[in-house]
């Protein structure tokens, strides 16, 4: 039977067969896949082995008006682990170099376990200098420790500036999932002032490097020599409306006082100095801030994190008596003729104490020059309490202004309505006195009294206030103006000027901030002192200056420390010299490429 | 001495001249694929001095006497697994399996020694002279001598190598001539095995198939029902014993059944080849300049995904020329195992043939995704001194069959 069958031609058939069939099979598969679906494969091998590195652009700086640099990026070490080559033995002696604690280096690997173990991880940024030389002496012992030049912000202008420049923080993931596309987890994004509401601008564009990468994801080498790669674009740079030499003098003589000062340019709405008192390093926020530090700041009682310009609400005190003299002139219901008299005080229900006395007779002008309670108590019963709300609305009160910083708050200017919801309709009309100096319900912010007398000064119209005059757009090197509205109260200018008139006699007659007085510059203002149940009384300043052809309008609050021409006065005083006595060559506003070579300049410095 | 024949009478260049040109363009391969990889950097080298000694080893086995095959079959599977027995006691562990002996800086595995002892042994024990094929003892015996190596070299894990020795079993009681019957007998119950695995509804399906056939086949009710018996029994034996391995060994065994469902593990491979392959194109993307094989995103390519470097770098081209002289020399196997002078020589042909092809359809299978991921190398390509040598010591064989075809000393 072998015999027949062994090795039979049929057999053999067979086995050719299969021989050729397989062979076919083969060839057209790889033909299907070499040849007809060769692109989707050629793609799938591009996207695993060509990788995009993201370059982060450079961030736009701040300029003052005059084109000095506010706030800068210098470069900052940053202190990385691969954990392909790091051997966690070394954990103590890192953190003990680093001056952290213990278990520190572990939990930043641990959140980091999910990526490859060959991408270095970012450790700590802004080590010292004493750290990246122990860095160096010991690099061959520290296998997989590095470190790397990362920019982070830096203030060269000895300008504190906490509350108006605000910092940047790695972004959150609330924020990654609100904002576009542009952000990947660790960005670093404007937390809060003009680093967040200018960020779009401020941030510029990602670059990318395209790299290759073998299958641990580690590099190789460039991906076609880089040709391939973007540049990053640097942000564009903001031309703040600040002048650094009022906003530098306002914080020296704050720094042993609680408040704020607001210098504003009437003309423009242009903020040149603001300023909220106690102040923190922001050099703090550059990278990695200790949570030590952030409770530090939440604890402090003086509230450093608080943004006194314009969070703060307090009674005006007798700079609210401006409001008043505005509305009843510009009624009509008085005249520079109409006069009051002041035995000393003012009886409606009760006794309202004047203060120093009794003033007499007094006419709008000298009541202001002299603050008399008295002639205010009546005023604003004239006026009847809606009409001199609608006047304080007109003048900013009551309301957002609409800063460019985002925190910030309306404060109160109580009417009719708001009295018949608290004590119904016969509410009690005695309460109205004290609103006509400034005190009771009324709650301004000092933001609110700068806009106030930038109006009054003005000729009752402005802007609304802001602190970016444009950016400088990094292709053309053109200083691109932001537009801002404007306000106009439409108060006539006689009743404006008869008011101040009477601020030029506070300070230049013989009102209540006479110590205030110079030869050169005719300043005008009023003094205020809000009383405080919780100790010494808040001083108030409002003034601008020179009285003939108002260029900045102020007001200062400086908290718990007694009268306003004492204590208030006198800074307003200071920042006025700083702005209007500066050097004339310097005032000038620079072009803008004269802008950039300072800039270009202090980044090299650095 | 006079000459009377031409060199082709006697050397067969259609054996020689495929295998060496595929173990050149293995070493090109070998060449790139480690050239960026800091642990095989030697490879090249050795897998060089390997070659060398594979060509002297090819003219030794052609130059011995064709007898000495015959005497030497039995000694030689005796001794074959007697090394099995030795490298599971004292063998050296290599990625989970126990199948390597240690000589100097070179490794060596017995299995694949193993081969050429089974080829040799069962076409001695199938080619004896009153053989018969068809009797139930004869094929009892003959799958016997064959699966006693399996069974030794599966209590290592290697499952690559126990499908090359069944596909070779089968292809050399085939060629002996079984019947059909026969045939269907000695693969239902692996058929039925294999079903199992995949659940309980395949098994039931296997079954009716199996009931069906013997129907078709018309033999006598009783022995239907015995052969019926044996495939329900070895169903039940494969499901108890999956039962008792340990959940290790459980998931190699689903991973073989669907790569696709660990893609992080076998199944990653299986992706990256196929990109490599095709991303290669019609010409390649040129010697030493596949990202896929330069960036090293096959683990240890040069052994058994050698075949992507060639898909990657020389393309649609290369990739047919390697399966083309394959085919060639498949071809030629299978001719001079039809001129033959004896039953022993040829059926020692097929099983070279077999073992081979086997090699051939499972590695390139699984580069290009028709086959799922079990780790044999590529003959004559892949990197690897002990298959190297024993697929050279087989095409001795062959080609010294060629040559003394004619004679009968």
């Amino acid at each position: 039977m072998n015999s027949i069958t062994f090795a039979s031609s049929k057999r053999r058939t067979i086995i050719y067969f299969i021989l050729i069939i397989t062979f076919a099979v083969l060839v057209f598969r790889l033909f299907q896949m070499q040849i007809i679906q060769h692109r989707t494969y050629d793609e799938k091998s591009a996207d695993n082995s060509i990788k995009a590195i993201e370059q982060i652009p450079l961030r736009g700086v701040f300029l003052d008006r005059n084109g000095e640099v506010l706030v800068s990026n210098i470069p900052a070490y940053t202190l990385r682990i691969t954990p392909a080559n790091y051997d966690k033995s070394l954990n103590e002696i890192l953190e003990t170099v680093l001056e952290v604690d213990q278990g520190y280096i572990d939990k930043i690997l641990y959140n980091n376990r999910i990526y490859s173990k060959y991408i270095p991880i970012r450790i700590r940024r802004g080590i010292d200098f004493r750290v990246v030389a122990w860095l160096e002496e010991n690099s061959q012992h520290l296998h997989g420790v590095d470190y790397i030049v990362e920019m982070q912000r830096g203030y060269p202008a000895q300008i504190m500036g906490s509350h108006i420049f605000g910092y940047n923080k790695e972004i959150s993931p609330q924020q990654l999932e609100k904002e576009d596309e542009y952000y990947k987890p660790g960005d670093y994004v404007g937390n809060n002032g003009l680093e967040k509401t200018y960020e779009k601008f401020l941030r510029g564009i990602k670059g990318y490097n395209y790299i290759l990468v073998d299958s641990r994801r580690k590099e190789i080498a460039k991906f076609k020599e880089g040709t391939d790669d973007v540049a990053s674009r640097k942000g564009h740079d903001l031309l703040l409306s600040i002048d650094a030499d009022v906003q530098r003098v306002a914080e020296e003589e704050f720094k042993d006082k609680k408040g704020a000062a607001v210098a504003i340019e009437p003309t423009t709405g242009e903020i040149l100095a603001i300023l909220s008192s106690p102040e923190y390093d922001l050099n703090r926020f550059s990278y990695v801030t200790s949570r030590d530090f952030l409770n530090s700041l939440y604890k402090d009682p003086d509230k450093p994190l608080f943004n006194r310009a314009t969070m703060s609400v307090k009674p005006a005190g007798s700079t609210f008596k401006l409001l008043a003299a505005v509305a009843a002139l510009d009624m009509g219901i008085i005249t520079t003729e109409t006069t009051i008299y002041c035995g000393g005080g003012f009886t409606f229900g009760r006794f309202f104490k004047c203060h120093g006395g009794a003033h007499g007779s007094l006419n709008v002008v000298h009541a202001i020059e002299k603050s008399c309670n008295t002639f205010f108590y009546n005023l604003i019963y004239r006026i009847g309490l809606d009409k001199w709300a609608e006047y304080a609305r007109k003048l900013g009160f009551n309301s957002k202004t609409g800063i460019d910083i985002g925190e910030e708050v309306a404060g109160l200017i109580p009417d009719s309505k708001y009295y018949e919801k608290i004590y119904g309709a016969n509410w009690p009309r005695s309460i109205m006195a004290s609103l006509g100096i400034g005190q009771g319900e009324v709650s301004v912010t000092p933001l609110q009294l700068a806009q106030y007398v930038a109006l009054i000064a003005n000729n009752g119209k402005s802007y609304v206030p802001h602190l970016v005059k444009g950016y400088v757009d990094d292709a053309t090197k053109q200083l691109v103006p932001f537009k801002f509205n404007e306000i106009s109260t439409g108060i006539k200018k006689e009743a404006l000027d008869i008011v101040k008139q009477g601020m030029f006699l506070v300070v230049n007659g013989a009102g209540t901030a006479t110590r205030i007085r110079m030869n050169d510059i005719k300043i005008a203002g009023k003094t205020g002192t809000a009383q405080n149940p919780h100790g010494k009384d808040h001083a108030f300043f409002v003034c601008f200056a020179p009285y003939e052809n108002p260029k900045i309008a102020i007001a200062v609050v400086v908290e718990n420390i007694g009268f306003g021409s004492t204590y208030a006065a006198p800074i307003a005083k200071k920042m006025i010299e700083a702005y209007l006595l500066k050097d004339t060559l310097k005032k000038e506003i620079k072009t803008v490429p004269e802008i950039r070579e300072k800039l270009i300049g202090a980044i090299n410095e650095n | 001495m006079r000459i009377d024949y031409k060199l082709e009478d006697k050397f067969d260049f259609g054996l020689f001249v495929p295998s060496f040109v595929l173990i050149c363009i293995g070493l090109m391969a070998i060449y790139s694929s480690t050239l960026n990889n800091p642990s095989a950097g030697n490879n090249f080298e050795k897998q060089l001095i390997w070659a060398a000694v594979a060509l002297i080893i090819f003219f030794i086995t052609y130059f011995l006497p064709t007898n000495s095959f015959r005497y030497a079959a039995i000694p030689l599977y005796v001794f074959s697994l007697m090394l099995l027995v030795v490298v599971l006691v004292a063998g050296k562990q290599v990625s989970g399996a126990k199948s390597w002996f240690d000589i100097g800086p070179f490794g060596f595995q017995p299995s694949e020694l193993t081969k050429i002892g089974t080829i040799l042994g069962l076409s001695f024990y199938l080619s004896r002279r009153n053989a018969n094929i068809d009797s139930f003892v004869d094929i009892l015996i003959a799958i016997f001598i064959g699966f006693i190596p399996v069974g030794l070299i599966l209590l290592e894990p290697d499952l690559g190598t126990a499908i090359v020795f069944g596909g070779m079993i089968l292809a050399l009681i085939f060629w002996k001539g079984i019947s059909l019957f026969s045939l269907f007998i000695v693969l239902s119950p692996g058929f039925v095995a294999v079903s199992t695995l995949f659940g309980v509804y395949y098994f039931i399906a296997a079954l009716i198939i199996i009931a069906v056939t013997l129907f078709l086949f018309k033999k006598n009710i009783f022995f239907s029902g015995s052969i019926f018996a044996l495939n329900l029994g070895a169903g039940f034996l494969v499901d108890y014993a999956y039962s008792i391995l340990s959940p290790h060994q459980q998931r190699r065994i689903q991973s073989f059944l669907d790569p696709m469902a660990d893609p992080l593990g076998s199944g990653y491979n299986a992706i990256q080849a196929k990109v490599a392959i095709g991303s290669g194109g019609f010409l390649g993307k040129g010697f030493l300049s596949g990202n896929q094989t330069q960036l090293q995103y096959i683990p240890e390519q040069w052994t058994d995904f050698i075949y992507c470097v060639i898909g990657e770098e020389f393309g649609f081209i290369g990739s047919v020329v390697i399966v083309a002289l394959f085919l060639f020399l498949f071809l030629r196997l299978l001719k001079i195992a039809s001129i033959a002078k004896d039953e022993f020589m040829s059926l020692v042909l097929i099983g070279i043939l077999a073992v081979y092809f086997i090699h051939f359809l499972i590695n390139i299978g699984m580069t290009i995704g028709i086959f799922p991921v079990i780790g044999i190398p590529l003959p004559f390509v892949s990197y690897g001194g002990s298959s190297l040598l024993v697929n050279i010591f087989m095409l001795g064989i062959a080609a010294n069959i060629y040559r003394t075809r004619k004679s009968y000393a």
